[in-house]
């Protein structure tokens, strides 16, 4: 099993020829295709943002990079490990869509974000000098020290949201996932957002990956986009996300939601013929133009 | 009379175990679930009826429990998958499995009644009161049969279900707070479940021992209701729940006894009323 420390050019995550059909559940249903020949590498220390419809697989992507599913065909490497062994090593922070935690529970906001590190104790073990720097740590960095006493019910929208992450850093990852972080959040909130991942980026050399059916939430967050529609169409090239593109992956005109990005008539081109799109990994896609506005 | 100390120890024990697993069933939502064990703890005495053993013996006492407990844990992991199968609707699967262990049980009481009822002239014999009897026995519990055998077997089992959920305390608080996340840290969900589950049924089969089927659910609610009405920590949550299931076995016992009582539902009124004063409690200091 390779060591924690990575070389700084191993890939964060590598994705070789992955597919993921879910199993029909009833009578009436069929097996689900949800991706299908996605290949891609996420180098270190980018944030890397996937954009996508809601049933474009991004959620499934997720689950197959912290290995609670796993490839139908292909295979998925998270820094050298397979995603269980790096999930194991503490080495991959996550952040669901949803919060679904049980917030009636008598738990400390504090408490909550040591279950990240309390959970890997012998039942004998306390929480070590190294356990309470990192907890301590990843509060400061969500900037939550003033709450920590307070039961996590008390916490508004976005100070859980803060807590979790905190909860998501504090075994020290160097990866983290953030699934439709900002959902329903304003364009305010959104840059608050990019800021405080800006801040993890760099803080703790993490590479960060967002997934959101929100071009404004990965504009403001992410340095680099990747387009989920079953497979992945665009990555990482520097010429702008072209609205048919974007109509491309989202399957009906979005042009007139982002007028300010460049498009590139030849690139659009080359993006509409949907064989090519489905056979390969373009890199006829997209850069943010958004950045850290 | 017989000898009552067995009998007490026991019940004092089992309600220790009853306190510290009771937060985790109330905080995870699972006390509809004890409910559909406990009934179906019913079937599994049925079956141990039917194939002729039940508790006269040691061994006979061994192997009824080892039914019942095979039985209940069966009927605990039936109900996760059900759910599962169901989208998550545990209900449905509590129904299911509620009713169908119950009819099992009656069908199954008769016939053991019938094979036994009867000499090999086909004349009926005495009995059908000792086997009411012994339904109401299963139903409500009768702790004060209990001798030093099967009091041994009860505190034993009751001491190893504390002391694992002790052990797996750290497990079981992620998994109850916040399961979807669970996998993500490396902790597995399913099995995280399937353990918790595995050990609510032992620790129901044990309180049936006190309440019996109809009851038992109570004990691993009541104590953690209570103490989440006086606390919003965790960890003094835990020790209130001990100490409320205690006090309130404790005092229906003695009341039980005294007034020549029925000893189980004793308990559990007396935890009813514990409930009932935290609850009150609360609302003064809420208001206050």
């Amino acid at each position: 099993m390779p060591p924690p420390d990575q070389p700084p050019n191993q890939p964060a995550v590598e994705i070789d020829q992955v597919s993921y059909t879910y199993p029909a559940t009833g009578f009436d249903s069929a097996p689900t295709p949800a991706l299908n020949a996605v290949n891609f590498n996420i180098p270190q220390n980018t944030k890397l943002g996937i954009l996508g419809p809601n049933g474009g697989g991004k959620s499934t992507l997720i689950k197959l990079i912290l290995g609670i599913l796993k490839p139908t065909t292909g295979t998925i490497k998270v820094l050298g490990c397979s995603p269980a062994q790096a999930r194991q090593q503490g080495l991959i922070g996550y952040l669901p869509q949803r919060i679904e935690a049980d917030l009636d529970w008598p738990i400390s906001v504090n408490e909550t974000v040591a279950l990240a590190r309390t959970c890997k104790l012998k039942p004998w073990q306390r929480l070590s000098k190294a356990d309470h720097a990192a907890i301590d740590r990843a509060i400061d960095l969500v900037e939550i020290q003033d709450l920590v006493h307070r039961p996590i019910g008390t916490l508004s929208g976005g100070q859980l949201q803060r807590a979790m992450i905190a909860r998501a850093i504090a075994t020290n990852p160097k990866l983290l996932v953030l699934d439709e972080p900002t959902v329903g959040v304003d364009i305010a909130g959104q840059q608050r957002f990019g800021k405080l991942i800006d801040t993890l980026h760099q803080e703790l050399d993490l590479t960060v990956i967002l997934v959101s059916h929100d071009m404004r939430a990965i504009a403001a967050t992410a340095d680099r986009v990747a387009c989920l529609s079953r497979t992945l169409h665009f990555h990482d090239a520097p010429q702008g996300l072209t609205p048919a593109v974007l109509a491309q992956v989202f399957a009906h005109d979005v042009a007139g939601v982002f007028g300010d990005i460049h498009i590139d008539a030849h690139l659009a081109d080359d993006c509409d013929d949907p064989t090519h799109a489905h056979q390969h990994q373009h890199d006829c896609g997209c850069s943010n133009s958004g950045g850290d506005a | 009379m017989n000898n009552l100390t067995p009998a007490i120890l026991a019940a004092l024990i089992i309600s220790v175990m009853g306190g510290s697993l009771s937060i985790f069933v109330v905080l995870k939502r699972l006390a509809f679930i004890g409910q559909g064990i406990s009934h179906a703890a019913f079937g599994g005495v049925g079956i141990a009826l039917v194939l002729g053993v039940h508790g006269v013996t040691t061994a006979s006492s061994i192997g009824q429990l080892t039914i019942v407990v095979a039985f209940s844990i069966l009927a605990a992991l039936w109900i996760a998958a059900l759910s599962r199968a169901h989208h998550g609707r545990i209900d449905t699967a509590i129904g299911v499995v509620l009713s169908a262990s119950m009819a099992l049980g009656f069908v199954l009481f008769t016939l053991a009644e019938s094979k036994h009822d009867h000499d090999e002239h086909g004349h009926a014999v005495q009995g059908h009161e000792d086997q009411h009897h012994l339904i109401e026995e299963i139903l409500f519990g009768n702790i004060l049969d209990t001798d030093w055998t099967k009091a041994s077997i009860a505190i034993l089992v009751a001491l190893a279900i504390t002391a694992i959920t002790w052990l797996n305390r750290r497990r079981f608080i992620f998994w109850a707070f916040d399961e979807p996340v669970t996998d993500a840290y490396g902790l597995n969900a399913a099995r995280t479940t399937n353990t918790f589950l595995i050990l609510l049924s032992l620790a129901i089969v044990m309180a049936m021992q006190i309440a019996g089927v109809v009851l038992a659910a109570a004990m691993l609610v009541l104590p953690g209701a209570a103490a989440l009405n006086l606390t919003a920590k965790l960890r003094p949550a835990f020790i209130y729940s001990i100490v409320l299931a205690v006090a309130g076995a404790a005092i229906g016992l003695t009341i039980g006894l005294q007034s020549d009582l029925p000893v189980g539902p004793t308990i559990v009124l007396t935890q009813s009323i514990l409930y009932l004063i935290t609850l009150i409690t609360r609302s003064i200091a809420i208001r206050s």
